[in-house]
């Protein structure tokens, strides 16, 4: 009995001990970018600690009143809920076709889907910047919030199909009974139950044009259309060494997806499971 | 499957173009997806082919010219085409590897309730959501040769007198840049393989137990077996993604030092955007695209037996 409990001790101690491994693992590099932007400048290279001892926000002030970062923050906004919202609307209706009706072509279309999220991005940013450039929407917000549906919409359809194959079909078939017409049935009964299911795609959508760079680092041009991640690297050049500079701009740009996800956890996650779509 | 089922209720079979019967809402549903893939996906897909084929660039537009295999052959026998190749293998086997034991673990670990997991598994998600560039930017800073975390820490507990050139050395640099994007990564298969766990019921480690396997064997004969499709299919999903991942190495070595760390991807880029020769940076792409297709294949065969 007794060298039962042991045993049982011991592997709780041996758990925690391997996860608290994988915290450290996990948060340094997160309390290093936090610490690191608020440290005054003097103790940048001589105060190895990952929780400020003292809060500087000098670093802060110079980045958001003296660099374009605030338009950064507002053309992301702009772009990354542009094109999430176009995603959802269109691929919605797409989503809830493939989910309930049979048709010739069906497999083929979330196939095609599937497959899309697997070119690589830089197959398509090379053709894309010439289409662009002939179009005259190179260097324009615009132009960037129709090329993220490239992903967005596959990702939104494919994410909302799974959830409404979840919605058992006879409320819509009663309602079709009484003479509601399909889309009726749609807009009427399946969206207004969709809310937990819509949000998590749009979440997941969202973070993922939020976090996106290649595509915008090679559409735009000007300092005054930038997103935040191609603002980041360009203050790499700007800045060169300014790790204080440098981890601000980080900060400020994980802070609003770190939120969101600490108040929506289960939202995130239902995006992160396989076979769901990209990460 | 369960769609089928449903085909078959009164309300729909009884005539035909009535609710779910209707092909032409259906397809009437589809068509604005499939207009804006057709134009965003699509087009640029075939025009990124196209240009493959043709002498394209930006510097000498005027030699723009059908030259068949001409890129294709140029990058085969181009030996820093075969070195990127080589290094792209590396980056993404290694990568993909490493954040999948890393995952596995804690997801073993985490599967039982118990106070704290909760907390566990938040913070182990966090680093999924952080900006791929603004992880690389930390990692740049945390490997910094004189000032960075990593060093100043090892120094001072007198495990190296010198620094270690984690981004300039040449044999480190792939190294670095695995270890910043298995951080990214790995919470993908924890979370992936946690709800792949929680699918064995309570019952079935109480008979291994009760029938005296140990730890290890209940892993593997019980766990393991019921885990493989999950890992299958994320490993693959996730050498696909890891492969085409252009952001993590890009902000952290720009591909050096001396091409080290250029995997196709990069090049890709480099030929298309620095040199701006479109169509040999185009064939590139292809040639990476063909090679992830044969994988998205075997992954589309695994899908198809569960889904539709």
């Amino acid at each position: 009995m007794k060298n039962k409990t042991f045993s049982k001790v011991f592997w709780k101690i041996v758990k925690h001990a391997v996860l608290l491994l994988f915290v450290a693992f996990t948060l340094i590099p997160v309390l290093w970018m936090l610490s690191t932007s608020f440290k005054p400048k003097t103790e940048l290279y001589t105060n190895l600690s990952l929780i400020p001892t003292r809060f500087d926000f000098s670093s802060y002030a110079h980045v958001w009143r003296e660099t374009d970062f605030p338009l950064w923050f507002r053309n992301s906004a702009v772009i990354s809920l542009s094109s999430t919202g176009l995603s959802l609307v269109i691929g919605s209706l797409a989503a809830y076709s493939l989910s309930r009706f049979r048709y010739r072509g069906r497999n083929l279309f979330g196939q095609v889907l599937l497959i899309i999220q697997m070119f690589p991005g830089i197959l398509l940013v090379i053709p894309m910047f010439l289409i662009m450039s002939k179009i005259n929407l190179l260097d324009t917000r615009l132009g960037v919030i129709i090329t993220y549906l490239a992903f967005g919409l596959p990702t939104a359809t494919w994410m909302l199909k799974g959830y409404f194959d979840t919605i058992p079909r006879e409320l819509e078939e009663a309602a079709m009974i009484d003479g509601c017409s399909t889309i009726s049935a749609f807009g009427r009964i399946v969206l207004p139950i969709s809310g937990p299911g819509i949000t998590s795609v749009a979440i997941f959508t969202l973070l993922l044009s939020w976090n996106e760079f290649l595509y915008a680092f090679i559409f735009l041009k000007s300092s005054s259309n930038y997103t935040l991640t191609l603002g980041l690297v360009s203050f790499m050049d700007q800045f060169s060494n300014q790790w204080d500079n440098l981890m601000t701009a980080a900060t400020l740009i994980t802070l609003p997806v770190l939120f969101f996800f600490l108040l929506l956890q289960k939202y995130f996650t239902r995006g992160l499971i396989a076979g769901a779509t990209k990460g | 499957m369960n769609g089928e089922h449903g085909l078959r209720t009164k309300a729909s079979s009884s005539r035909r173009g009535f609710g779910f019967h209707d092909q032409r809402t259906a397809y009437r549903l589809i068509f604005p997806t499939l207009i804006v893939i057709a134009a965003v996906n699509f087009y640029p897909l075939f025009k990124g082919i196209k240009e493959s084929f043709y002498s394209y660039s930006f510097i000498r537009p005027w030699e723009y010219a059908f030259i068949g295999f001409g890129n294709y052959i140029r990058a085969f026998q181009n030996h820093e085409f075969w070195s990127s190749l080589w290094i792209s293998i590396l980056w993404t086997i290694g990568g993909v590897i490493l954040s999948y034991v890393l995952g596995l673990i804690p997801a073993v670990l985490l599967d039982k309730p118990f106070r704290g997991r909760g907390i566990y598994r938040t913070i182990l998600m966090i680093p999924w959501i952080v900006p791929p560039v603004v992880s690389s930017m930390t990692w740049r800073w945390m490997f910094s040769d004189l000032d960075g975390y990593i060093n100043v820490t090892l120094s001072s507990l007198g495990l190296i007198s010198e620094p270690i050139y984690w981004l300039s050395d040449t044999r480190l640099a792939l190294l670095a840049c695995i270890i910043a994007n298995v951080w990214r990564t790995y919470p993908f298969f924890m979370v992936n393989m946690l709800s792949a766990l929680s699918g064995i019921p309570d019952e079935v480690y109480e008979a291994a137990s009760v029938d005296g396997a140990s730890k290890w064997q209940t892993f593997w004969y019980v766990t393991f077996p019921v885990i493989l499709p999950v890992t299958v299919v994320s490993t693959l999903l996730q050498s696909i993604w890891i492969f085409n991942n252009f952001d993590i190495i890009y902000a952290l070595t720009g591909g050096g030092p001396a091409e080290r760390t250029t995997t196709l991807i990069i090049r890709a880029y480099r030929e298309a955007f620095y040199y701006l020769e479109f169509g040999q940076g185009a064939a590139i792409a292809v040639i990476s695209m063909v090679m992830m297709l044969i994988l998205g294949m075997y992954y589309l065969r695994l899908q198809a037996r569960t889904e539709m």
